[in-house]
């Protein structure tokens, strides 16, 4: 918490500062991600930056026909170096949020986050209206235990665990009936635990990852929104979705 | 463990070890630079505090208290994203086209041993002081010029009294080198990060980062351990 404290004085004394460079056409696009978030950025055991938003970023600089460099940045200096103009964009599977918009500008989303619930293959649940009367498990102080208490509350049984592992735990021994969680991480885990599965629609919660640019740099922006068109027309952003995760993600 | 311990701390493409071993060597690199210049600063600075000079040393109050009362971490995101601008400013306002950009290196370099220097000050103002004045006085009796007593007297005896004091900031020195990674420096910790976010296995690469670590720093006792005693000699105990 201090930590982000600190990053966002340090974000507003060096917003003060800044000459905010504007990108011009030509020039190298410098974009980073954090490498540490797979499978959508990290480095493979041979120190390359892989993942789908690196996979992604290349296709939109090959679309917008611009020279690229990926650099690797940690999370907490990712926004500041933006800012410091050490880099032209984020493209770190960074969701919207109104805090973020006041140092950053966003361009159009090129994927979204849902909720999904998980239970035991053949559980019988098909909708959100079957978990009631049910055990319904999801980590606290997160967007899924948010949810579920909000819709849930009255007619499931909700538990909140203090990390996801724990919640993993009591499904899998039968004290929950299903559990709650952002969609990336919950498919992440059913891969390697058969045996469970998805059950009910996803749970739309307005969770929206896009490209970060600096504020104002908007010839930069307008050219990411036309090229994550151009890539989603032309087939070749289902391609790179497909390699990672075989329903739609946008 | 599902995997290979061994397999996952291979060198090479295919395991992990090369990428914490070239995490230690910018840890280790960054640290003695760091330490470098930092204990350049700290005598510098100290002897603004011990000046006659009123504004000089008040100047030097006024740094020290600062950085002593700030954050490490946010000295280090002032100097990393702030000194660009701030150099890129000067630039363009003499007329000059700034494509400058302090490398990220020297600019960690900059913030550590800025912070480096600050405590160092106090450890060497101290060690000045423990000096006994009855030397000072022997040797002003004998004759020597101030130049010689502070040469001759002050000098060689500071560095022993010094030493503890600053083998304690070099430990913490070398642990602070950790907050580069917010300037995208692969040192050891955050490639420990990444390497336990790629394997899903943080255990062992924190463990094996917290191993390394420990090396460097039980390395450094062996180095303080000398340098003590070789200050020490001459005095019988």
């Amino acid at each position: 918490m201090l930590r982000k404290l600190l990053t966002a004085a340090a974000i507003v004394a060096i917003a003060a500062f800044s000459a905010g460079g504007a990108f011009a056409e030509g020039m190298t696009i410098r974009i980073a991600t954090e490498g540490a978030y797979p499978p959508f950025n990290g480095k493979d055991a041979a120190g390359n930056l892989v993942g789908f938003d690196v996979d992604i970023a290349n296709a939109l600089c090959a679309e917008m026909k611009d020279q690229c460099t990926i650099v690797a940045q940690d999370w907490d200096g990712i926004i500041p170096g933006l800012v410091a103009n050490k880099y032209d964009a984020i493209i770190a599977s960074m969701s919207i949020t109104d805090e973020r918009k006041q140092s950053v500008d966003f361009t159009d989303p090129y994927y979204s986050n849902y909720l999904r619930v998980m239970a035991k293959t053949g559980s019988g649940i098909t909708s959100i209206d079957d978990l009631a009367g049910k055990s319904v498990g999801a980590e606290r102080s997160t967007v899924a235990s948010q949810w579920a208490e909000d819709n849930l509350g009255r007619s499931s049984d909700v538990k909140l665990y203090d990390t996801q592992t724990a919640a993993y735990s009591d499904l899998t021994s039968g004290r929950l009936d299903a559990m709650i969680s952002d969609i990336y991480p919950a498919y992440d885990w059913l891969q390697s635990n058969p045996g469970y599965e998805f059950v009910a629609d996803k749970i739309d919660i307005n969770d929206k990852i896009a490209i970060a640019v600096r504020k104002g740099d908007d010839k930069l922006r307008e050219a990411f929104n036309a090229a994550i068109k151009a890539i989603r027309d032309d087939g070749t952003y289902a391609k790179i979705n497909a390699k990672y995760f075989p329903f739609d993600i946008f | 463990m599902p995997q290979n311990v061994w397999s996952l701390l291979a060198f090479g493409d295919t395991g992990w070890g090369d990428e914490l071993l070239a995490g230690a060597s910018i840890t280790v690199q960054l640290a003695i630079v760091s330490l470098a210049c930092g204990l350049i600063l700290g005598l510098i600075l100290a002897f603004g505090r011990l000046s006659h000079w009123r504004a000089l040393r008040w100047l030097t109050d006024v740094y020290i208290i600062f950085i002593r009362g700030t954050p490490e971490f946010l000295v280090l995101l002032l100097v990393f994203f702030g000194l660009d601008q701030v150099v890129h400013m000067a630039a363009t306002g003499l007329g000059f086209q700034s494509g400058f950009e302090i490398p990220k290196f020297a600019a960690a370099v900059a913030g550590l041993s800025l912070i480096f220097g600050a405590y160092a000050s106090e450890v060497f103002r101290g060690a000045y002081l423990a000096v006994p004045p009855g030397q000072i006085e022997a040797a002003m009796a004998c004759g020597m010029s101030s130049s010689q007593v502070f040469r001759r007297i002050r000098l060689p005896q500071m560095w022993r009294f010094a030493i503890p004091g600053l083998t304690n900031l070099w430990m913490v020195l070398l642990k602070d080198t950790s907050l580069a990674a917010v300037i995208a420096l692969d040192e050891l910790l955050r490639q420990a990060k990444v390497a336990s976010e790629a394997t899903r296995e943080p255990l062992l690469f924190y463990v094996s980062a917290g191993v390394l670590y420990l090396v460097l720093t039980g390395i450094s006792d062996i180095v303080r351990h000398r340098l003590e005693r070789s200050a020490q000699r001459g005095f019988a105990r």
